[in-house]
């Protein structure tokens, strides 16, 4: 079919009518399996998954154009050649017949999914010519950007083109909810990596014959489901060689049935928990006496009315830390104590001192007063845990060290998370669990390649206009945003909703079903309805693209080109093929820019001048421009890199560099420290003031004041929907929800590969069999489940995996219903149900997605419209040969 | 005689179906639903919280006395001697499904587009061309290996010593003497035909 004929088939259709357009044949054919290898034609391209946020390595076979087979490569030092179920659904993904394929403008009501196709020209006209006039009638501000949910973002690009078209705003459902409480935690504490699994931290354990952790604690993570292929695999080969393992998860999970010991914590108490760990190292001393002593602040002494640490100096110099006092036993008096040591000094830990009026105490004294209420016993009332096995397992890990915890996500998912992830990093620092071998925090090399973590893309500060950054929607509240420079969820879709501070009136999102992962979707509808303008750009229709006015089609993994630094080696992620018109984000943030540029943007025309960007580099034409930016920091252009791709850029050993702390600083011959103000590890951590106060250290200009500060040591919060609580909601709704991965599906994608909902049609809820009895439901029975935010159904899984008192359930949608008034987020969509509302996380604003009231009950079957059995989800199934490779002639755009 | 089989140790397999199900899948183009290989969930067993729980990959047990291969009609289901894989000659199978209905481990299914009987061959297509089957290549856990049980030197036969005998374990047998072997040392056995322990954990009368 030439371009305008089909360009003519395609105008006004509905999305699920764009693949009944297509011809499609069969997947299967009567004959022998096809084998290919040896075959000439075969060609064997080295690239990188996307499909969650590993980046196991991969070999793509390709006949003719086509993709036709996926393994691990086994040069991937984390992945070993293995790929896990949602990577190697990606030929599924890849050739679905229902991509985003062209550009799409819609015609008619918003909502009535009626869709005619443009060019790429038109639609980025439109979208520029829609920004500018926004801009100009409302402030840069009215425009805001959201990104996550899965599916090959690259979030560094959203927040550059934010910040040079002049808006603040960007989020996405992530961030507070995601990752961000436990990198500012880690980067203000030790200013080193985190320890997450999942995000490809925690790298020692990728070293299963030479390294000598012998306890590994998985808090609230489990790499079997999260990451099979890297961290699933690393734990597997821990295990096989004796390490001990802890599992710290309300559902008996993999990695749980696996562990020594499994404690099956309240959803939400994680805090409660973290801190009579904590107290039971302090309160027997099993700490590490030097690493306390000598490499963190907890000697220093703090003023307890103001909650600073007191300084005998301020240095200016940030090779030298200020001078810190502590009160000296030798001399009964306050000293200032020399970095790094003063072999003179003899700081107490304990005690209050009292000079000139004013009260002092080491910050170990605040820390010990903080955690001393959280006995094992008071810890075990309020987690629903057992003390003596609580106990147990802290035996295990104070016993076999070194050893690690592994942060998951699941802390990040309540009010509490900042204060979560500051003491699991202080239970880490007590036990010397840091930069040693066998231990997870660590500053290895890196290749310098990267220069921002994990995106190449320079997000360019400098170019968003001064006073815009206080106009960050809940970022003045929840300051710890800005290390991300990301707005607050629910700030913005307040803000649309009641247009105070000032109404925002234009969204473009580039990522996964926005309404399958932010709280309370039904609220976003909303706000949806109140905005003047959407785009969407992802590689399949969504739920949030029915409300949309453009769909911009997105590259799948397979057909995206991204530099990949795993361990001591660097990949290559490269383009295996290229579809229809799909375009790579990073090209169409720059593609948009240069079209306000055209339109008279300033600051977008000074994002195209290499002169005045500097090292934020000048706008891109190409992919291979703005890798070959990169690329030369090893020698090579972007072509000759991926040829060679994957690499070693360091031996292993020498990767792997252990004790940064005590190597010397040149400057000062003195031990570099750690990458904190103080050059200890803060675990009293003063400048979370700071941040409350001025937004500093990662806010480009300061900030007004928050409304309370930030607590320098972390407290528990108890959930906000409670079974504990007095106010009466749980006897409403007693049961306490909590969410987590299952293996095949990341975020909000792939609930439209046949492969994988075949594997997981439904999502289930887990209910244990003495609830189940009270409830009337049975094994397989349909289950409603409501908060006090709405209702939704559920398979039921009856089983022993699960507290009486707790429900577990995944993340779901159904792109089987987009056609329909549910629009698929309706129906099975457990953030349907979780809260978007206060109380916030004070640092970052986290709202509520695990840890909440719910009730259930038997339903009298499943919701119409969705698919449940195999065979369901046919159509699904990628198009024939020949026909998709018809569409591949248009090329990259 | 060589026998080649699929060795499962279940301390190592995560439950993630990467392997054993989509790569499977994949390699041998199976149309959705059926499946050569199955990955069961024996557990949890026990009361909450003191539980255990483990997962079974489960594909044809390469029996040494296949009934399958007994009641085929054609001869289309045999047991090749040159690998000791039972195999299904799609073109002598007349797709009557007396293996199906006959393997007592569920490890048969029919093939709805090809109209014959499917199962594991132990990637026969790809052992060809020198490469390790699909879900042993691809499996994240690191928990499948294949081999010849028969030979002291193969790869299933160390992992088989070195485990133990005790930690060795073999499906229940009815009779046709399941060749597949599995290795457990962190929980306690379950000794059902997995396609029965899960059709009554279904109707809650799991294990306690």
């Amino acid at each position: 079919m030439d371009d305008q004929r089909l360009k003519q088939y395609l105008d006004a259709l509905s999305i699920p009518g764009i693949k009944a357009a297509l011809p499609t044949q069969s997947f299967f054919e009567k004959c022998q399996p096809h084998s290919v290898s040896g075959e000439e034609d075969v060609k064997v391209v080295k690239t990188c998954c996307r499909a969650c946020i590993a980046n196991c390595g991969v070999l793509a076979y390709v006949k003719g154009g086509r993709v036709i087979r996926l393994e691990g490569n086994p040069q991937d030092p984390m992945s070993k050649g293995r790929m896990c179920a949602k990577g190697l659904a990606g030929i599924q993904a890849l050739y679905h017949p229902n991509r985003n394929k062209y550009p799409l403008r819609r015609v008619g009501e918003r909502g009535g999914n009626k869709w005619k196709r443009i060019s790429w020209d038109a639609a980025l006209s439109e979208i520029a010519e829609k920004l500018m006039d926004t801009r100009e009638k409302y402030g840069a501000e009215a425009v805001f950007c959201s990104t996550g949910g899965g599916g090959n973002p690259e979030i560094w690009s959203i927040a550059r083109f934010c910040n040079i078209f002049g808006t603040p705003n960007w989020f996405e459902p992530g961030c507070a909810q995601c990752y961000l409480p436990r990198v500012l935690s880690y980067t203000m504490m030790y200013g080193g990596v985190d320890p997450s699994i999942a995000d490809s931290n925690a790298l020692e354990l990728y070293f299963p014959d030479d390294t000598p952790i012998q306890c590994l604690v998985l808090w609230g993570t489990d790499p079997s489901y999260s990451c099979p292929a890297s961290g699933g695999n690393a734990v597997v080969e821990l295990r096989a060689r004796g390490v001990k393992t802890i599992a710290i998860d309300p559902r008996f999970t993999p990695d749980a049935a696996k562990a020594d010991v499994w404690l099956p914590i309240r959803p939400g108490t994680d805090v409660a928990l973290l801190m009579s760990w904590i107290r039971y190292i302090l309160a027997h001393k099993l700490y590490d006496k030097e690493i306390v002593m000598k490499w963190t602040n907890l000697p220093y002494l703090v003023e307890t009315s103001t909650g600073r640490l007191v300084r005998a100096k301020v240095s200016d110099s940030k090779d030298e830390p200020d001078t810190f006092m502590v009160w000296d036993k030798h001399t009964d008096s306050m000293r200032p104590m020399n970095y790094p040591w003063d072999d003179g000094l003899d700081p107490a830990l304990e005690g209050s001192f009292v000079v000139n009026g004013k009260e002092y105490k080491p910050a170990f004294q605040l820390l010990w007063e903080r955690v001393e209420p959280y006995t094992l016993e008071k810890a075990g009332t309020i987690c629903w845990l057992d003390p003596a096995k609580i106990e147990e397992a802290l035996k295990i890990f104070t016993e076999y060290t070194p050893g690690g915890l592994a942060l998951g996500v699941a802390t990040d998912q309540t009010p509490n998370s900042v204060q979560a992830a500051m003491a699991a990093a202080i239970v880490d620092f007590l036990m010397g669990n840091v930069e040693r071998p066998g231990s997870l925090l660590q500053r290895f090399r890196t290749s310098g390649v990267l220069k921002m973590p994990n995106y190449p893309v320079p997000v360019a500060t400098k170019m968003l206009p001064k006073g815009q950054l206080k106009k960050r929607l809940g970022a003045n509240e929840h300051k710890g945003l800005h290390i991300w420079y990301a707005g607050h969820p629910s700030s913005i879709r307040d803000a649309v909703l009641t247009g105070k501070p000032y109404q925002p009136r234009v969204w473009i999102d580039r990522s996964g079903n926005k309404l399958g992962v932010v709280a309370e979707s039904a609220k976003w509808v909303e706000a949806i309805e109140k905005l003047d303008f959407i785009v969407h750009m992802y590689m399949y229709p969504t739920s949030f693209s029915a409300y949309a006015d453009i769909l911009l089609p997105a590259e799948e993994w397979l057909e995206t080109d991204m530099i990949v630094e795993t361990c001591n080696k660097l990949f290559a992620r490269q383009a295996v093929t290229h579809l229809w018109e799909t375009m790579d984000e990073t090209m169409f943030w720059s593609r948009l820019a240069k079209k306000c540029a055209q339109l008279g943007h300033e600051g977008c025309q000074k994002s195209f001048d290499a002169e005045f960007m500097g090292e934020d580099l000048a706008y891109w034409d190409s992919m291979e421009e703005f890798f070959n930016h990169f690329t030369k920091v090893v020698g090579m252009d972007w072509k000759e890199f991926a040829q060679k791709a994957p690499f070693e850029y360091l031996p292993k050993d020498e990767w792997r560099s252990y004790y940064v702390y005590k190597q010397t600083n040149e400057k000062t011959g003195k031990p570099k420290g750690f990458n904190t103000p103080s050059k200890k590890l803060e675990l009293y951590l003063e400048s979370m003031i700071d941040l409350s106060l001025t937004g500093q250290p990662f806010a480009a200009e300061e900030l007004p004041p928050a409304s309370k500060e930030y607590d320098p040591l972390p407290y528990y919060l108890e959930p906000v929907e409670s079974p504990v609580r007095e106010d009466g909601l749980h006897e409403e709704f007693p049961l306490v929800m909590t969410n987590g991965r299952v293996p095949f599906y990341h975020h909000s994608t792939l609930r439209n590969v046949a492969a994988l909902r075949e594997l997981y049609p439904v999502p289930e809820i887990w209910v244990n069999p003495k609830t189940a009895k009270t409830y009337g439901i049975s094994h397989g029975d349909w289950t409603y489940v409501e908060s006090l935010r709405g209702k939704i159904t559920a398979k039921a899984c009856v089983t022993e995996g699960i507290h009486p008192g707790v429900v577990f359930m995944e993340r779901f949608w159904n792109p089987e219903t987009l056609d329909t008034k549910t629009h698929g987020w309706q129906e099975m969509n457990v953030n349907v149900l979780t809260k978007s509302t206060a109380p916030y996380n004070d640092v970052v604003g986290t709202y509520t997605l695990r840890g909440f009231q719910v009730k259930i009950s038997k339903a009298d079957g499943p919701p119409e419209g969705v698919w449940t059995k195999p065979e369901d989800f046919k159509s699904w199934l990628p198009m024939g040969v020949g026909e998709t490779s018809d569409r591949t002639k248009e090329g990259r755009k | 005689m060589k026998q080649y089989i699929i060795l499962a140790d279940l301390d190592r397999c995560i439950g993630c179906r990467g392997g054993c199900q989509v790569a499977c899948k994949t390699e041998h183009e199976i149309a959705l639903g059926p499946s050569r290989s199955k990955l069961y969930t024996m557990g949890p067993t026990g009361i909450f919280p003191d539980l255990q729980m483990y997962f079974l990959p489960l594909m044809c047990q390469q029996c040494q006395n296949p009934v399958c291969a007994e009641v085929c009609p054609t001869g289309a289901c045999y047991k090749d001697e040159a690998d000791g894989v039972i195999k299904i000659d799609r073109d002598t199978c007349i797709g009557c499904q007396s293996c199906k209905r006959a393997c007592p481990y569920d490890a048969i299914f029919f093939n709805q587009e090809l109209r014959v009987s499917d199962k594991c061959d132990v990637c026969t297509s790809r052992r060809q061309q020198g490469e390790e089957p699909a879900c042993v290549r691809n499996c994240s856990g690191k928990a499948l290996l294949f081999g010849d049980i028969n030979d002291p030197d193969s790869q299933v036969s160390k992992a088989i010593k070195e485990a133990g005998e005790e930690h060795v374990y073999q499906l229940k047998d009815t009779g046709t003497q399941p060749m597949g072997r599995f290795i457990l040392r962190n929980a306690r056995w379950i000794d059902d035909l997995p396609q029965e322990y899960e059709s009554m954990r279904q109707k809650g009368e799991g294990h306690e």
